[in-house]
């Protein structure tokens, strides 16, 4: 009983932990931008088959896949902003919103398909992993399990960090919570945006590179996670980012007590139940403010 | 906030008029298309582009007209589809009696999705029917369970990933024998030409006003007495009955209907036809399907590269041309009106064209 | 003054600026001199709020020229925070998340180091020690009056040539205003450039050097505020008495 328990636990702890760095990286974007970046599941995607390359075809050691996947990222995230972002922010502002969100699932798709045609469709081996496990008394835990959340452990300190104590993650803060006003203390907003897309990408890179490690490199791959963040970040409230990380382990652990009960294929449709009820009851998430909006 | 010229009654039958003409063109175009063409192939993707500039004009008409981003149009369609499907595989009825019955289903599944999404703007309509549309597609895939025993094969309540099949289809096969696709062809047509006029007239009636309310500055709209609630719950539920009849045509049509409808890419292409053709305009959805069939067609020769040029259409016509091939051309007869009335010092009068202010200090 | 040899701290040239389609400002001209408290008056949507955001950069400039110590500006808004703008705006615009003191801190967003910035601070704390008291406590949930104050200090912080500051009484009980307004009084005291907009005359009658009267886009008259004071027609027409 402890046995499955325990196993539940650390399934839900373990996808909690990923889905809570997919998370930041959307909740990052929606709450300074305004955009949601229908591409992440590819940049996702990109960061594992990032990895895999530089490590499998190059043969370099593990943390420089890492590096490799983290770079990429935040160079995709520089390229989402100057190719597209930029000239976008030029039009209307009301149709911003929409239009960045076509427009990156245009991107998205692309990108899913470029990687099919680079590496095709077969899936890969994600060779940054541990094999094996550890016993703590009665309880057995895959050393896999504990790399994953300790990596996303010490992702979400850096990011706390940098947007607490820095210049510029304060800068992301106010950017994000009163843009004009931002831009009359001397913040280039722009800048900005480009800062936040780039480490939103790297976080994405990252985020695929622990992904795949649990599951397999498949181009695909960046879809599903990047759907539950959506959600976990919209049952938080977009922009709130200590709550989306709550969300994440909560929804996370729900899913798999679901899938234990229930069956594998009803651990999605949970999450569904639970959006919705949220959003009927409150409109703009958990812990979401509401807009004023001027008439 | 935009502005519109006060109409005069010469300038609305001018616009009225245009539409007029295009549409006999249209129909023109469309009855002697059959005796042109030859290829069966050809006129089996004219009829696939007919179900796609449909589904693309009632999207339209939730997000181009009232600004409302759901991404569940294809679980909309794939409802009507399947509802249709399933009548006449459990319970015998002919294809023609379950097609309206199918629509109908739609209609209060997309009101159900109408609801969850009422209090909600933007972003968020767009995750949740997401959320709602992705569902579906994992019900319907991951069913296993054995429902009933067709012969000696298990098949699911669902259909589960293969599908429904053989369960009736448009008659035309019996009655026209080798010219059945014409006749499919001739149905589909007619199914496509009913929902343009249907749109027109709600377009540009009183609920329609609503409806562009919604999307143009819904508090404005709400002090002026619009009942936004209402509103949102109707073009939820007019959207989808023509979105659902046309599933059900599908599934008649192509004496089939699966889970594959509800991906994606299929979704992406419906999006991206509005796009391409002009968000919120009515001639946008024809256009965007004719000019994004084509390029598909073309791209077919390349084969895998076809999903990566689609991708990139997409986003680049955002981009570069975010009110799409019509408002573009909108833009350009706007403009050569206003030099020919320079030019012979008359006032301009377009209805069609909303007043808007040169950007200043760009 | 010595007004003549160094180009004004602050010069508009025939600025038009609007939302829309319409035309709010429609060609004002005025200037500001180092350590100057210049005052814009006159009645609500007249424009007021459109000059200081058109000067800062928040509203675009459709004509005309704007310059800071002879320098013109491009009119996007961090730009004319480097050249020294200071813009308090109408309703504080805080970020409301944030604590007084990082409130504070984006203010001095452009100051080159951290000595410069503990410098400010203490200046800041010493004229507004509310605000040191509460330096930790999140900014929404601040009284109105302790927001106004932040919203100068954040103003302080940055250091600027010129302070705008967007009608400071807008939503206060006036004794609060009284407090906002002494305040004022001591940075102006103290040397600071000001420009202030205000709806109301009255309050400014002491502090301002010159005043200049906004109806409907355009200045109708300048002078020195005890004259406006003086001129009952005016005050009728434009101030409702």
């Amino acid at each position: 009983m402890v046995d499955v328990l325990m196993a539940i636990l650390v399934a839900g702890f373990t996808s909690g932990a990923l889905y809570a760095l997919a998370t930041v990286g959307l909740s990052l974007v929606w709450g300074s931008m305004g955009m949601l970046n229908m591409a992440h599941a590819a940049m996702l995607t990109l960061g594992g088959y990032v990895a895999f390359t530089v490590i499998t075809s190059l043969g370099l050691p593990i943390a420089i896949g890492f590096m490799g996947a983290i770079l990429v990222g935040a160079v995709a995230g520089a390229i989402l902003y100057f190719a597209i972002v930029r000239n976008l922010l030029k039009n209307d502002k009301s149709t911003f919103e929409a239009n960045v969100m076509i427009a990156t699932v245009g991107i998205g798709i692309a990108l899913e398909n470029a990687i099919l045609l680079t590496y095709g469709g077969q899936p890969l081996k994600q060779p940054v992993s541990i094999a094996g496990t550890f016993r703590v008394g009665p309880l057995t835990l895959p050393w896999q399990n504990l790399l994953i959340i300790a990596v996303v452990v010490v992702m979400m300190v850096v990011v706390s960090l940098a947007l607490g104590r820095t210049r510029m993650g304060r800068a992301i803060r106010a950017t994000a919570q009163n843009r004009d006003a931002a831009q009359l203390m001397g913040v280039a907003v722009n800048r900005v945006y480009l800062q936040v897309l780039m480490l939103s990408g790297a976080l994405a890179g990252i985020c695929g590179v622990m992904v795949s490690s649990m599951t397999q490199l498949s181009p695909p791959l960046g879809n599903d996670p990047m759907l539950k963040a959506f959600i976990m970040c919209v049952v938080a409230g977009l922009g709130n980012l200590p709550g989306a990380v709550a969300a994440a382990l909560g929804l996370a652990l729900l899913e798999s007590f679901v899938q234990y009960a229930l069956g594998a294929r009803w651990g999605f449709p949970s999450l569904l139940f639970v959006v919705i009820a949220v959003l009927i009851w409150r409109p703009s998430g958990l812990f979401g403010r509401a807009e004023i909006r001027r008439m | 906030m935009t502005k519109t010229r006060p109409m005069s009654r010469s300038a609305m039958s001018r616009s009225a008029r245009t539409d007029l003409v295009i549409s006999l063109v249209l129909i023109a175009a469309a009855i002697a298309l059959p005796f042109l063409v030859d290829s069966r192939y050809i006129l089996g993707q004219i009829v696939l582009a007919l179900f796609y500039a449909t589904i693309a004009s009632q999207w339209n008409l939730l997000f181009g007209f009232s600004g409302i981003f759901s991404l569940a149009q294809m679980a909309i369609f794939a409802f009507g589809g399947y509802a249709t499907a399933m009548l006449c595989f459990y319970f015998g009825w002919n294809v023609w009696a379950a097609l309206v019955p199918g629509a109908l289903g739609a209609v209060l599944f997309s009101l159900v999705v109408g609801l969850a999404c009422l209090r909600l703007t933007g972003v968020y309509v767009a995750l949740l029917t997401l959320a709602i549309a992705q569902t579906m597609y994992l019900l319907i895939v991951t069913d296993t369970e054995c429902f009933v025993m067709v012969g000696s094969v298990c098949r699911q309540f669902t259909g589960g990933a293969v599908g429904f099949a053989r369960f009736g289809d448009l008659g035309t096969r019996a009655l026209l024998r080798a010219q059945w696709l014409v006749g499919n062809y001739a149905i589909i047509a007619v199914l496509f030409a009913l929902t343009m006029v249907f749109t027109y007239a709600i377009v540009k009636s009183p609920i329609g006003l609503a409806f562009r309310a919604l999307k143009d500055n819904p508090d404005y709209a709400v002090a002026r007495g619009v009942n936004r609630f209402q509103a949102q719950l109707l073009v939820f539920g007019i959207s989808a009955f023509f979105t659902g009849l046309a599933g059900g045509f599908y599934a008649a049509h192509f004496q089939a209907i699966g889970p594959g409808v509800l991906s994606m890419s299929q979704l992406m292409f419906i999006i991206a036809i509005v796009v391409v053709g002009g968000v919120g305009t009515f001639w946008g959805p024809l256009v965007g399907t004719v000019v994004l069939v084509l390029a598909d067609e073309l791209m077919r020769e390349s084969g895998e590269f076809r999903t990566l040029g689609l991708g990139l259409i997409i986003a680049l016509s955002v981009v570069l041309m975010p009110k799409g091939l019509v408002g573009r051309f909108g833009d350009l007869v706007h403009w050569l009106t206003r030099r020919r009335a320079k030019l012979t010092d008359a006032k301009p009068i377009d209805s069609n064209i909303v007043q808007s202010p040169a950007p200043a200090g760009k | 003054m010595g007004a003549a040899a160094k180009p004004p701290v602050l010069q508009l040239d025939n600025i038009v600026s609007g939302y829309d389609g319409l035309d709010v400002l429609k060609g004002i001209s005025l200037t500001v001199h180092a350590g100057e408290f210049v005052t814009v008056v006159g009645p609500n949507g007249h424009g007021k709020s459109t000059l200081l955001k058109t000067i800062s950069g928040l509203v675009p400039l459709r004509a005309g020229q704007i310059g800071i110590d002879g320098q013109r500006l491009s009119g996007k808004p961090h730009e004319t925070a480097m050249l020294g703008v200071a813009h308090v705006p109408q309703g504080d615009m805080l970020f409301a998340q944030m604590s007084v003191l990082e409130n504070l801190l984006m203010g001095a967003y452009l100051a080159p180091d951290k000595a410069e910035i503990t410098r400010r601070l203490d200046e800041v704390y010493a004229l507004l020690p509310k605000l040191a008291d509460r330096r930790n406590q999140i900014a929404s949930s601040l009284s109105g009056g302790e927001r106004r104050m932040v919203g100068i200090g954040r103003g302080l912080m940055m250091g600027g040539r010129i302070l705008l500051i967007d009608e400071p009484s807008l939503g206060l009980a006036p004794l609060i205003i009284d407090q906002v307004y002494g305040v004022i009084a001591e940075l102006s005291k103290a040397g600071r450039t000001v420009l202030l907009v205000e709806e109301n005359p009255a309050r400014v009658e002491d502090l301002a050097d010159r005043l200049h009267l906004l109806d409907d886009g355009a200045i109708v008259w300048s002078g020195k505020p005890a004259e406006l004071m003086a001129r009952d027609e005016l005050l009728a027409t434009y101030l409702g008495g």
